[in-house]
């Protein structure tokens, strides 16, 4: 199942998206966060310490990370600023630990916590001025992290003929 | 010199492992006679504030931990309205390549596992930002091993967060990060193959049987490893 997740403040680019995963997996579901609640993770270890696997914040995170659990891959996509990411698209990001947890190995090469559930591949797909260099390098870091493999990033902007050349 | 100190740490500053941090590193800086001022962005009601002290000084540091590679979503929204601030508003400081009026922007940069390599990606960002923000780039001052100060004992975490206190001397005296002794403060970029094995059962044996006795104080129960979700599949 491949899960997209668009915190783009205008979602105008959903079905372009979709019909650009159609035939590539059976099984694509979007999810807009514009009207969802999703506050920054507070780094407060208790879903790596004191209820494992559960966030402390009670908010519609909740139902992005249980459809991460039955998950392959993981497409964000996001607006950008100073080249990155930005915070709406990174919020989801930094809110994922509770996929991961507290326990660490060193796998790859790389000192890395332990996958709570499986292995979960990444992508991003951004809207704006992005420093592609530096969003691939982070991608395939965040796909590692996950014990998974990058899906690549692609440029909104540039729409379908990169998108379609990825999928 | 006058710092303006900001923790960008979205932990309030009471289990902030940044906090920590920073409070070493002052006492070097008050040993200099450098004054400062420090504020968390944890707290919405400093963000004015620390806006404003951004852009009116010269010499500002970012504390902050490393989240998922790169920098907290939090410092991420806090520099979007910083943006958008100095876009609407005048006299009160102005960022731009030409106009940045040697504002330096420094960095204290840590996180949880040890070796360098794995701040470097955050490193490229930080230094990408600032310079798109019009500011000069000052260094970063990288250190690993962090996520234990939230957990040991007072003593303890003084002794881990005492090397800070020379660096707060070295940038009272140089006013950067940019120096040999702060890219000496990192530590190894890569442990060597034997260290890294050893690194691996040391972890097994001994780190992850610390969380489990952590987890333990904090009142858990459950296994570490517990699936809460895993009947969704």
């Amino acid at each position: 199942m491949t899960i997209v997740i668009n915190t783009l403040k205008e979602n105008s680019y959903n079905e372009q998206i979709l019909s650009l995963l159609d035939g590539k997996d059976s099984h694509v579901k979007i999810t807009d966060t514009k009207d969802l609640v999703i506050h920054h993770c507070i780094g407060c270890n208790v879903c790596w310490l004191k209820t494992p696997g559960q966030c402390a914040i009670k908010d519609d995170y909740k139902q992005i990370i249980q459809q991460l659990v039955s998950a392959q891959n993981l497409w964000l996509v996001s607006d950008t600023r100073y080249g990155f990411i930005d915070y709406r698209g990174k919020r989801i990001m930094d809110r994922i630990m509770p996929m991961l947890n507290v326990n660490v190995e060193i796998r790859d090469g790389w000192m890395r916590h332990q996958l709570r559930y499986h292995a979960l591949n990444v992508g991003v797909i951004y809207q704006g001025d992005g420093d592609k260099e530096l969003l691939q390098e982070w991608t395939e870091r965040c796909a590692m992290n996950l014990g998974g493999e990058s899906l690549g990033v692609i440029s909104l902007d540039k729409t379908g003929k990169e998108v379609a050349s990825c999928m | 010199m006058h710092v303006i100190i900001i923790n960008g740490s979205p932990r309030t500053r009471e289990f902030s492992n940044t906090a920590k941090i920073i409070h070493s590193f002052v006492k070097g800086l008050e040993k200099e006679i450098v004054t400062y001022e420090l504020y968390s962005l944890s707290n919405l009601g400093e963000w004015d504030s620390a806006r404003k002290a951004f852009l009116t000084n010269d010499k500002i540091i970012f504390a902050l931990p490393m989240y998922v590679d790169s920098i907290p979503s939090l410092i991420l929204e806090f520099l979007e309205t910083l943006q958008s601030q100095v876009l609407s508003t005048s006299g009160i400081g102005y960022i731009s390549n030409e106009e940045g009026g040697g504002r330096t922007l420094s960095f204290i940069l840590h996180g949880g596992f040890d070796e360098g390599s794995q701040f470097r990606l955050c490193e490229k960002l930080l230094k990408s930002i600032t310079i798109q923000i019009g500011c000069y780039y000052g260094g970063c001052l990288i250190k690993g091993g962090s996520f234990f100060l939230r957990l040991f004992e007072r003593d303890k975490v003084e002794r881990m967060t005492k090397p800070y206190t020379k660096m707060g001397i070295s940038y009272a005296r140089h006013g950067n990060f940019v120096t040999p002794e702060a890219k000496r403060f990192t530590g190894p970029e890569c442990y060597p193959w034997l260290v890294r094995q050893f690194t691996g059962i040391f972890l097994k044996l001994v780190v992850n049987k610390k969380f489990e006795q952590f987890a333990l104080d904090w009142g858990c129960y459950e296994p570490l490893d517990n699936k809460p979700y895993a009947q969704i599949k």
